[in-house]
């Protein structure tokens, strides 16, 4: 009898060796135009991450920008005419003409031109001259796009591009069809944009680093639940011409590149969408204008990087967010 | 009967000591790599930068190379056969969170800061 206890022993150590090694699986995805780590816990993460990629290739085949037939690339070569599009792509591009007002124009997915004409897409980098930037700017301003039942039409010479929301919305939509498999814990790295489901499978919270705007590595931390992590910043696609760098985050006012002063912005929140649309227009609003944004409406959270490496953070943050380790910059509490 | 007895202890303590030491070795085994080059999905190798001796890894996607050097603790993408060299640009990397891309070629080099479980940028 007493041997009991020390077969038990013997048991249960053999069930925490076992744990420490949980079933986690992973997925590596190139879609829309970057890459994607998808990884999944629990006996239904399989199953879940075949389900999500399909879901993200789909998505990628209605939103791609580089693919001619994709629903989007469909509605540029049809400017003036009402384009059938899926429930997908009409909501997505209703969803950002709504965000171009709330934003007060700060994103705008009609400014595709311009991103082209600069040679984002291409690569073949150039400094569009102020001529050109003033005529292509013309046809820019998403509240012009209309979208009825599922139909989206644009006015005659303007191009619209998703690229600042749709890897936002793929990680709602992912994660929904993760739940709808059964997981109930998974993080979802879609180039850059961090969604969770659920918490870690010890019951703990996920650790986010946020990206070094000025160096390699991350400034700091941020213990999360489930939610939406989104960071923009002038380090991810950019050239450099005689000194200068160009990045790809525009000013819709300008048709320059954004220099607002913020050189990382990070939104947090329950929706992706909404997150990946905020990070983006808080980069070209600036430290002012995001933090009179986000008191006029708190439904998200924002962690802000100025040129001068002062951290701002939103006050429901003030427990979960960390600098790093060695990293001396000042952090300020947005109330 | 008491032989018996003693059997089991030595059977409990063994499957103890066993899984004590499979514990240690997982938890040691997942922080030791602080690189991984993922080829069109799959993980190709994964080490610990600092300390790697130099080297120059060939990496092929659909007949095209990629060369990766190794040196000093650092890495870089040497030469690609694509079409936009946006990684050879990319020069010089440490240890960091930066990921070195050539996405012509499915070529993924992760910097995996070993104490977070993913990166926002």
């Amino acid at each position: 009898m007493r041997l009991r206890p020390l077969i038990m022993l013997a048991a249960a150590s053999l069930l925490v060796s076992c744990g420490s090694s949980d079933a986690q699986k992973q997925r590596v995805l190139y879609s829309m135009d970057t890459y994607m780590t998808f990884t999944a816990y629990g006996e239904n993460a399989d199953k879940g991450l075949s389900a999500a990629a399909d879901v993200i290739s789909e998505l990628d085949g209605k939103w791609s920008a580089e693919n001619e037939n994709s629903e989007i690339n469909v509605v540029n070569i049809h400017p003036g005419q009402a384009v059938k599009v899926s429930t997908d792509t009409a909501s997505l591009t209703a969803f950002a003409k709504d965000m171009y007002i709330i934003t007060d124009g700060a994103l705008d997915i009609s400014l595709q031109s311009v991103v082209k004409e600069w040679g984002f897409t291409s690569l073949e980098h150039h400094i569009p001259d102020d001529a050109r930037l003033a005529s292509l700017l013309k046809n820019t301003g998403a509240d012009r796009i209309e979208i009825k039942d599922d139909s989206v039409t644009i006015p005659e010479g303007m191009t619209i591009g998703l690229g600042s929301v749709a890897k936002g919305a793929a990680g709602d939509i992912a994660a929904e069809e993760l739940k709808r498999q059964g997981v109930e814990s998974a993080i979802l790295d879609l180039g850059g944009n961090i969604r969770t489901v659920g918490v870690k499978p010890d019951g703990s919270e996920w650790k986010v680093g946020i990206r070094d705007p000025f160096g390699d590595g991350i400034f700091g931390v941020l213990l999360v639940g489930e939610t939406n992590i989104v960071t923009s910043g002038g380090y991810e696609r950019y050239f450099e011409l005689d000194g200068k760098r160009y990045w790809h985050i525009l000013d819709p006012e300008t048709g320059r590149p954004a220099e607002s002063g913020i050189v990382s912005a990070t939104a947090v929140g329950a929706e992706g969408r909404y997150c990946d649309a905020l990070s983006t227009s808080m980069f070209v609003m600036g430290k002012d204008k995001a933090i009179e944004f986000w008191r006029s409406r708190r439904d998200f959270d924002l962690i802000l990087v100025t040129d001068s490496r002062e951290v701002l953070i939103s006050e429901p943050l003030k427990e979960s967010f960390f600098l790093q380790d060695g990293c001396d910059w000042s952090v300020t509490v947005i109330e | 009967m008491i032989r018996n007895q003693r059997f089991w202890v030595a059977v409990a303590a063994f499957v103890f000591l066993s899984a004590v030491a499979a514990s240690i070795i997982l938890y040691f085994s997942r922080s030791e790599s602080t690189v991984r080059i993922i080829q069109d999905g799959k993980v190709v190798t994964a080490f610990e930068l600092e300390g790697h001796p130099d080297e120059e890894l060939v990496f092929e996607y659909e007949g095209r190379k990629n060369i990766v050097e190794i040196k000093d603790g650092r890495l870089r993408m040497r030469s690609a056969d694509c079409p936009d060299k946006l990684c050879e640009r990319s020069g010089w990397c440490g240890k960091g969170s930066l990921p070195l891309i050539c996405l012509p070629n499915r070529l993924v080099i992760e910097f995996t800061a070993s104490d977070t479980d993913a990166v926002a940028r």
